[in-house]
Order: C-alpha cells, then sequence, then structure tokens
C-alpha cells in the first residue's frame, strides 16, 4: 500500500512539475516520467494481490468531520488499477503525436498533462477508496479532469456546448450517487464502504433496493447506459482522440467498477435485481448497437459502441447476480469473470480504435466517414489496427472480444438453471447478444470499408502517410494486447480470477478455484482454436502462392460495362446502413435536409442527411416543452403573490414532517 | 468424450463435408431442371467448374488492398472449420467440446466479414449493395439460430453442438418442437447460402444479387473458394437438419447413420430445388421479413417447449 501513496505522490508532483515554465516539451516528459513512475508502483502493489495475497490496508488519521482515512486494495480494486494506469500513460504517449503541433506554439500544453495526470490519481483514489468523501473525491477528479480534456478546443463553440453537456450529465450522476450515500449514512451513521456493506447484508428490503436503483442509475450515467448515454457522442466527438480513448476505455469503466464493487459488498443480491440489470444492459447493448449504424462521425459511431459494449458487460454482471442468488457457482464465476473479462478487453480494443480514428483526424482533419476513402494504402498501420479492433468489437474470432463473449454465452446457455422459463428468457438474451454482434460487426464492415477501402471520395482533403512513431506505438501495442488477449485466453482469465473468486465468496457447492479451473481449460481450447484458425489461413495462402499460378493480373474494378466510373459513385456509409435502418425509425432518427434541383440548369442542390440521438433530442423536446409550460403555470399563479409563497413553504414543512414521523426516525 | 466408431465417423464426416457442397449443388441443379423439362447438368458439374478455375490465372482490380488476397482463403478456411465442428451425422462432430456452437455461429460471422470486406475492398457500388444486404439480413438470422440453440440446450442440457442437436429426439417434446425447429433451419439455409427466395445464384442482374454480387472482382483460384464456400454452407445446414431428423445413432450403428444422414442430406438438396423452381424469389424489402420467419419459428419451438416442460 506505500507504494499506492507514493505513486499518488508521484502523480501529484508530476501535474504540478508540468505547470512550471519549461518549455512544452519538458512538461510532456514530465507528465509522462511521472506517469511512468506510477505505473511502476503501482503494478508493484496491485500484482502481488491479484496473485492471491491478501488485501492491503491503510489508514490515515484525519481531522473532524471525515474522520480516519480507510484505504483498501482488493482484488477487484487491483484488477482495474492494474490496466487503467498503463493504459492512461499510453494515452499520454499518444497525446504527444496526438498535439505534438501545439508544441512550439505559446499554448501551454502543461496543463493537459497534469489533467491526464490527475486522472490517473482519481483511479487509485476510486479504486482503493473504503472512505464514502475519499471516493467521491475520486469521482470528482476523475469527472472534472475529463470535462476539461474534453474542452481542449475550447474556442470552438460546439466543443464547450459538449464539455458542458458532458460536466451536467456527470453531475446529475452525482447527486443520485451522494443521495445513496446519505441513505446509507443515515442508516449506519458511518462513513464507510464496509459499515454500509455490512449493515445492506443485514437489512435486505426496500431501502436496500433504493439505493440499488439509485446507484445504478448514477453507475449508468458515468459509464453511458442508455438512456443515460445522450451526452456521449458529442463529448466523444469534440474530445480529442487519446481523450476520447481514454473516456471510453478507461474513465468510464469506474461507473463498471461502483457497480461490482456494490454487488460485492452487498451481500446476496434478489433475483429480480439480477433480471433488473440484464434487462438494462441488453436495452443498452442493443440500442448502443443500432445508433452505431446511422452514424456519418467516425468517433461518434465509435462512442456509441461503447454503449453497447458496457451493455455487454452488464449483461454479466446481471448474470453473475443471478447465480449469487440461485446459489449457482458457475454461473457467477461466468457472469462476473466474463463480464470483467470483456470490460478488460473492451478497454484494449476501444482505445485502439479512438487510436486509429485520431490518426485519420490527423492527416485529414475529418472524421466523416463520406468525405473519407481508400486510406489503407496512405496508412497500412492504421488500416490493420483499425480492422483488428473492429474483428475484436464485433466478437469475432480470433481476438479478445469473442473470449469475454463465448464466456457470457456459456453463462446464458448455462446448464443446471431450474425453471424452464428462465432458461428460455436467458436464451432470448442471447439470442439479443448475438444481434448485437451482427450489428456491430455490420457498423464496422461499413465504418472500415468506407474509410478504408476503395478510392479517395474527396480529392481536396489534405494526402498524407501514416502518422507518427509517437502516436503509432500506444495504437499497435494495443492491437497486440488485443491479438494476445485473444490467442492465449488463459491471461485475461488470470487477470479476472481473483476478483470473480471474491465474487463467488461464501455461496456453497464446489469451490471457486475448481470451476476457474474448468474454464481455464474450456478457454484455453477456444484459444487453440483461434490460434488454428489463423495458421490455418495462413497454410492455405502459402499453399495458394506455391501449388497454384502465383501472379495476378491487374484489373480495373467491374462496373457493368461503364467505362468512367468515379470515386463519388462508390458506395456510401449512407446507403449502407439505409435498408438495416429503415424498420428502426424510431430509434435511429435519421434528419434529412435537402435542396432539390430545380429549372433546366439547376444551380446548386445538396442532400444531408444526419443521425441524431433520439433520446437527446426527447429529452430537449422534453425541456422545451417543461420550459413553456411552466412559464405557463407561474404565469397563471401569480407568482409574485406572497400568501402563495408562504402557502408553498407551509406545505413542504409539512410534508418534511410527515416524511420523518412516516419513517420512524430513520433520520436523525 | 470418446465415442465408438470415432474414427470411422470422423473419416466419413470429413469425405461428406469435402464432397456434399458439390453434390448438393448438383442435386439442386438437377431437381431445377427436372422441374424445367430440361436434360440438366451433370451431377458433379461444379466440381468440373471449379477445376477449371483453379487453373486460371486470377484478375485483381488495382483499387483493391492486400487484404483482398486473404480474403477468400479465409472464408474458405472459417466455413469449412465451422463445418467440422457441426452435426451432420446424428450426435457426432470431429471437433467437439463445451458449448462449442458459439464458435460455430462467430467462425461463420468471421467468414461473413471477410466476404464483406473483400466485397467493399474494390470500391465497386454495386458490391457494397451486396455488403449492406448481407450485413442487413445476417443480423436477422443470427438470433433465430441462436434461439434455436438454446431451445435445444434447454431441452436436452447438453454443451456441445452434436449432443444438443443429436440428442433432440431423445426429450419428450421433440414432437413438439421438431417441425418449427427444421423449418427455422431451411430458412436459415435459404438465407445463409444465398439461395432463392432470397437470392439467386443464376441471376445475371448485379442489382438483384446478393450473394454473387459480393464476388464480382473474385476470379480464378479465389472465385473458385468463395462458390465452393456457397456450397459449404448449404452443406452445413443440410447435415443439421439431417442431424436433427436422424434417428439413428451414430454410436451404435453408424452405417445405418450415416446411410440416413446421407440420404436425409440429399433430401434438403431436393427440397431447395422444388422451391426455387416453383417459387420466386423475393422483393429485397420483403426478404428481412422472410428471415424473420426463421426467428419467428424458432420462437415457435422454443414456447412449444416451454409449454410442453411446464406441463400444459
Amino acid at each position: 500500500m506505500d507504494h499506492l501513496v507514493w505513486a499518488v505522490g508521484a502523480l501529484m508532483l508530476g501535474g504540478v512539475l508540468c505547470l512550471l515554465p519549461a518549455r512544452n516539451g519538458l512538461r510532456a516528459g514530465v507528465g509522462l516520467a511521472s506517469q511512468l513512475i506510477a505505473t511502476l508502483l503501482v503494478w508493484w502493489s496491485v500484482i502481488p494481490v491479484l496473485m492471491g495475497a491478501p488485501d492491503r490496508i491503510l489508514e490515515l488519521p484525519w481531522g473532524y468531520p471525515i474522520g480516519a482515512l480507510h484505504f483498501r486494495l482488493d482484488a477487484l480494486g487491483a484488477f482495474f488499477l492494474s490496466w487503467s494506469l498503463p493504459m492512461t500513460l499510453l494515452g499520454s504517449v499518444y497525446a504527444v503525436g496526438y498535439l505534438r503541433r501545439y508544441f512550439d506554439s505559446p499554448r501551454h500544453m502543461g496543463v493537459h498533462f497534469g489533467l491526464l495526470n490527475m486522472i490517473s490519481l482519481s483511479f487509485i483514489l476510486v479504486y482503493t477508496g473504503e472512505h464514502a468523501v475519499t471516493f467521491l473525491l475520486g469521482w470528482e477528479i476523475a469527472a472534472l479532469s475529463a470535462w476539461l480534456l474534453v474542452i481542449w478546443d475550447y474556442t470552438n463553440q460546439r466543443v464547450r456546448f459538449a464539455g458542458f453537456n458532458y460536466l451536467v450529465s456527470t453531475h446529475v450522476g452525482l447527486i443520485f450517487l451522494v443521495a445513496a450515500v446519505m441513505i446509507l449514512y443515515t442508516h449506519t451513521q458511518s462513513w464507510y464502504l464496509d459499515d454500509y456493506g455490512d449493515w445492506m447484508r443485514q437489512n435486505p428490503g426496500t431501502v436496500r433496493n433504493t439505493v440499488f436503483l439509485l446507484l445504478v442509475t448514477s453507475f449508468g450515467l458515468k459509464s453511458a447506459f442508455f438512456p443515460f448515454h445522450s451526452w456521449l457522442p458529442r463529448a466523444h466527438a469534440a474530445a480529442p482522440a487519446h481523450v476520447s480513448a481514454l473516456m471510453s476505455g478507461v474513465i468510464h469503466k469506474a461507473g463498471l467498477f461502483a457497480l461490482v464493487h456494490f454487488l460485492m459488498i452487498s451481500g446476496k443480491p434478489d433475483e429480480w435485481m439480477g433480471w433488473f440489470l440484464i434487462a438494462f444492459s441488453i436495452t443498452s447493448a442493443v440500442v448502443g448497437g443500432l445508433y452505431t449504424v446511422g452514424q456519418r462521425d467516425l468517433k461518434r459511431l465509435l462512442g456509441y459502441s461503447s454503449t453497447e459494449n458496457v451493455g455487454i458487460a452488464g449483461i454479466g454482471f446481471g448474470l453473475g447476480c443471478l447465480g449469487q442468488s440461485w446459489d449457482h457457482p458457475t454461473l457467477v464465476a461466468l457472469g462476473f469473470g466474463g463480464g470483467l473479462l470483456h470490460v478488460l478487453n473492451h478497454a484494449f480494443f476501444k482505445c485502439q480504435l479512438f487510436y486509429a480514428a485520431g490518426c485519420v483526424y490527423q492527416i485529414k482533419h475529418v472524421v466523416d466517414m463520406e468525405r473519407l476513402g481508400g486510406l489503407f494504402r496512405l496508412m497500412p498501420i492504421t488500416a490493420v489496427c483499425f480492422i483488428v479492433g473492429g474483428v475484436a468489437i464485433s466478437a469475432l474470432p480470433p481476438f479478445n472480444g469473442f473470449v469475454s463473449e463465448f464466456m457470457l454465452y456459456s453463462g446464458l446457455f448455462g446448464s443446471g438453471i431450474s425453471p424452464i422459463w428462465a432458461t428460455l428468457a436467458l436464451s432470448l438474451v442471447a439470442a439479443a447478444l448475438a444481434f448485437v454482434g451482427a450489428v456491430s460487426a455490420l457498423s464496422m464492415t461499413r465504418a472500415f470499408g468506407v474509410i478504408f477501402l476503395g478510392n479517395a471520395r474527396d480529392t481536396e482533403l489534405p494526402q498524407g502517410q501514416e502518422a507518427c512513431g509517437w502516436m503509432l506505438a500506444p495504437m499497435c501495442l494495443h492491437a497486440a494486447g488485443t491479438a494476445l488477449l485473444g490467442i492465449a485466453p488463459t491471461l485475461g482469465l488470470a487477470m479476472v480470477a481473483a476478483p470473480t473468486a471474491l465474487l463467488m465468496h461464501g455461496l456453497p457447492g464446489p469451490q471457486g478455484p475448481r470451476i476457474l479451473q474448468e474454464l481455464a481449460g474450456t478457454l484455453s481450447r477456444v484459444g487453440l482454436f483461434s490460434a488454428a484458425l489463423v495458421l490455418a489461413v495462413l497454410a492455405v495462402l502459402w499453399l495458394r502462392r506455391r501449388v497454384l499460378r502465383p501472379s495476378a493480373a491487374a484489373s480495373s474494378t467491374w462496373g457493368c460495362g461503364y467505362g468512367a466510373p468515379s470515386a463519388r459513385m462508390q458506395y456510401t456509409g449512407t446507403g449502407f446502413s439505409t435498408d438495416f435502418a429503415a424498420p428502426f425509425k424510431g430509434i435511429l432518427l435519421l434528419l434529412k435536409r435537402r435542396k432539390a434541383p430545380a429549372g433546366y440548369f439547376p444551380s446548386d442542390s445538396y442532400v444531408i442527411t444526419d443521425c441524431v440521438d433520439a433520446v437527446e433530442r426527447r429529452l430537449y423536446a422534453v425541456i422545451g416543452h417543461g420550459d413553456e409550460s411552466a412559464a405557463d403555470i407561474s404565469r397563471k399563479m401569480h407568482e409574485d403573490d406572497p400568501r402563495l409563497a408562504f402557502a408553498a413553504g407551509l406545505a413542504g414543512i409539512v410534508a418534511i414532517a410527515a416524511l420523518i414521523v412516516v419513517s420512524e426516525g430513520a433520520l436523525p | 468424450m470418446t465415442q465408438p466408431y470415432a474414427t470411422v465417423l470422423t473419416i466419413t464426416h470429413a469425405v461428406l463435408a469435402l464432397l456434399m457442397p458439390v453434390l448438393l449443388v448438383g442435386v439442386i441443379n438437377r431437381t431445377k431442371s427436372w422441374w424445367a423439362g430440361r436434360k440438366g447438368p451433370r451431377l458433379l458439374q461444379s466440381a468440373s467448374d471449379l477445376r477449371r478455375l483453379l487453373r486460371k490465372r486470377s484478375l485483381i482490380s488495382t483499387v483493391a488492398s492486400p487484404l483482398f488476397h486473404a480474403g477468400a482463403y479465409m472464408v474458405l478456411v472459417c466455413s469449412l472449420v465451422a463445418v467440422a465442428m457441426t452435426p451432420m451425422l446424428g450426435r457426432f462432430a470431429p471437433l467437439q467440446f463445451s458449448h462449442d456452437f458459439i464458435v460455430v455461429a462467430y467462425t461463420l460471422g468471421l467468414a461473413r466479414i471477410a466476404l464483406m470486406v473483400s466485397a467493399m475492398d474494390v470500391g465497386s457500388s454495386f458490391e457494397g449493395m451486396g455488403a449492406a444486404r448481407e450485413a442487413s439480413f445476417s443480423s436477422y438470422a443470427e438470433p433465430a439460430l441462436f434461439l434455436l440453440i438454446g431451445t435445444a440446450s434447454a431441452a436436452t442440457g447438453m454443451t456441445s453442438f452434436a449432443d444438443l442437436i443429436g440428442h433432440l429426439h431423445d426429450t419428450p417434446h421433440y414432437l413438439l418442437i421438431v417441425a418449427p425447429f427444421a423449418l427455422a433451419l431451411l430458412i436459415l439455409l435459404q438465407a445463409e447460402a444465398a439461395r432463392v427466395p432470397v437470392d439467386d445464384p443464376m441471376t445475371h442482374l448485379e442489382l438483384t444479387m446478393i450473394h454473387e454480387v459480393m464476388i464480382l472482382d473474385h476470379s480464378g483460384p479465389e472465385l473458385a473458394a468463395m462458390q465452393y464456400c456457397a456450397g459449404v454452407k448449404i452443406t452445413l445446414y443440410a447435415g443439421l437438419i439431417a442431424s436433427l431428423l436422424n434417428p439413428m445413432n451414430p454410436g451404435s450403428e453408424p452405417v445405418a447413420a450415416i446411410l440416413v444422414s446421407l440420404g436425409l442430406m440429399l433430401l434438403v438438396a431436393l427440397v431447395v430445388g422444388c422451391i426455387e423452381s416453383l417459387v420466386a424469389r423475393l422483393p429485397m424489402h420483403w426478404v428481412p421479413r422472410y428471415v424473420l420467419l426463421a426467428g419467428a419459428a424458432a420462437l415457435a419451438s422454443m414456447v412449444a417447449l416451454g409449454l410442453g416442460a411446464s406441463g400444459l
């Protein structure tokens, strides 16, 4: 635990040093160095915990009213810390390449790198904090730093709006979190999460259910579950690529961590909680997946796919809850293990995809897929990284996404679930998950095909080539991780084994280690299969080269006999998704603005289609409507009449008093 | 799990998996020519076609990226691996482990993505259109397959694909679920292997194609691989239907099981051929509904099982 304290010190010192007057390059170097030191220190303490060492505990005396600060590093926190800090470090390395052209400008780069340090710091606070105040503090540091990172391009009004939208949403989430903490505080008179857990284990009932719902809302807002996702596409499209990558892949996983942590400490969940989580998550996965289909902006597309993937991880957690309430340890292992593994896998491939989008933006200055095309020839490394990420995010072998979804499917098709309707309901969830996989394959093929394959659609965009090594290295490292975790899934399982065992604690029947060992056996077979598949494809390619006539002649693409095809005649992203999107009009709102050609010599005509967020649109419609009707009511009621104000105050006091009486003195 | 006669069955499965793609396509075409009153091509005509293509040099569009060279062979390997894990002779598949059906479905998914990426790779609007259709129709087909698997898994309590399908007739509610189950598989066959009424392999108009338009720019050995894979998909689904209906246990009476399965697969090809002769292909906007029919049939078998198991 001392190493974690040193890591916090290193990050804070690094953050401060970034602000000193120096060259921008030096500031970035200080930021990276402090993050590297912190990462090594964090690994030093978390790896033993992941290998099975006992929890590390630290108590720091603090003044009234906070009391002593408690920190505890358990296997769950250790799992999240083990990849969060290194991935933030990689994101900062990418930032050096992405923002390099600002290094010689008068702009102060230290703030950006200092904020990245603060993100790492918040991970340590959130993932180890046992004290509600430090937990909330870490939560808030992450939110504010992420906001400030998003508005890097603050002179742009749209970026400021996206940032503000994010800031408001994340604080609405904080309100729910604080409400849950307040409820628990009134019952326990304590600031410690442990005490909350003890109390909830002893008093399952209405209060625990309320807290559960409040927390799911709060964590859902943090992790951008549907319908709490409306801030996400704007923020991801507005932020620099590495910030989008870190937000989507790493920072917002804090919501999922907090959810699992809550489930872990709050004792055996009720069955409805499992079903509720599954229903909530599958909705998120399906709707998030559908949204990815309609997007033109690559970064918005990737943002929506976060909603889809947190949903997939959430299905795992719901399954784990069902396993806990049914005393079914295999289901707990598959659910929580698969969910946690999916969180890790998503961090790997989502950062990689955002980095690829950043590389595209770096040379073309747009991420609108209808204007791009043929980038494979300009940037083959980025293209390969993107397709690797795309295959992984569609949960296809041989990459890591397949492994975690394999675990989830194994749970959903699990045996030994007693009522037949439960088995069939889980099969329905599996079918929905299959739909999500197919939809995500559709949107990734679409994005890859339109952006990287074919010919360039807009020749006015700047020509360019592969991005610099600072940007390629983090992306390739992520791609290597994606491939490695797919070919050797036991590595991933080893990382989630300790937290999963923690969640299986206290269940009857055969013990955790044996189940996890069997699971490792199955997964190693899956890994072998993936490796064999890759080898077989390579072998067939080699055979084709050796046995058959080797040289292929070059020709032009078949154009139905038309001799002068132009790049604008290629299939567009919108064209690709139109057929599929048609039945889902209610979710995929396609706004079309057009000016039809008129007259014998039409001068200008255009058609612009845009897929807007249905939730956000309705939200604003409701807010606008509510605003109007509130104004209307206030006009009718003569609000400035003091008698009315006194009456309202009296009614409020009576209501509060009634609440206190009804709740039999639960409030202090 | 070791099965008696495993070696014999493995060899038979492998031989069937490699030969049936040719034979089934031949049977379908022969059936169609019977209905049309023509003599029709030889039964093994597509083998000659494939051999001819293999000897040819391939032409590759200058627009294509290096991925294009690998696409056809990825589709080939994935399809063959999937067929090796799918039961064909009853409760047996050469490659069998717990929850292997997920691997089968997703390996086919990988084959599909390789096919679609190859299609998008040459920058043709027709092929992009084909890829879009393939992607959207398959996203309706995929849930149906998983619903079927879920039904079979709930009915048998087994975990591997071959056991799930092959043990279904030992379950008390087999007769309730078999008809919608087989119907769903037949529709999936038509959708995934690009047969009428979903797609017509004989059409010559690019705008109406799905599968054929995606391989327009493939030629020589690559085209051979793609065409063979379409046959492999027919074999895969025909094999599934055969194992669903095959009452023999390959572990105890291998010869009978093999013969029955072979007969059933040929019968499936015959049925597919008859449908192709008698039914026009659907307008493109009806195809999703037709594929959803597979999902509905699968759901019906699931509901039948649920009602049967809860004693109603």
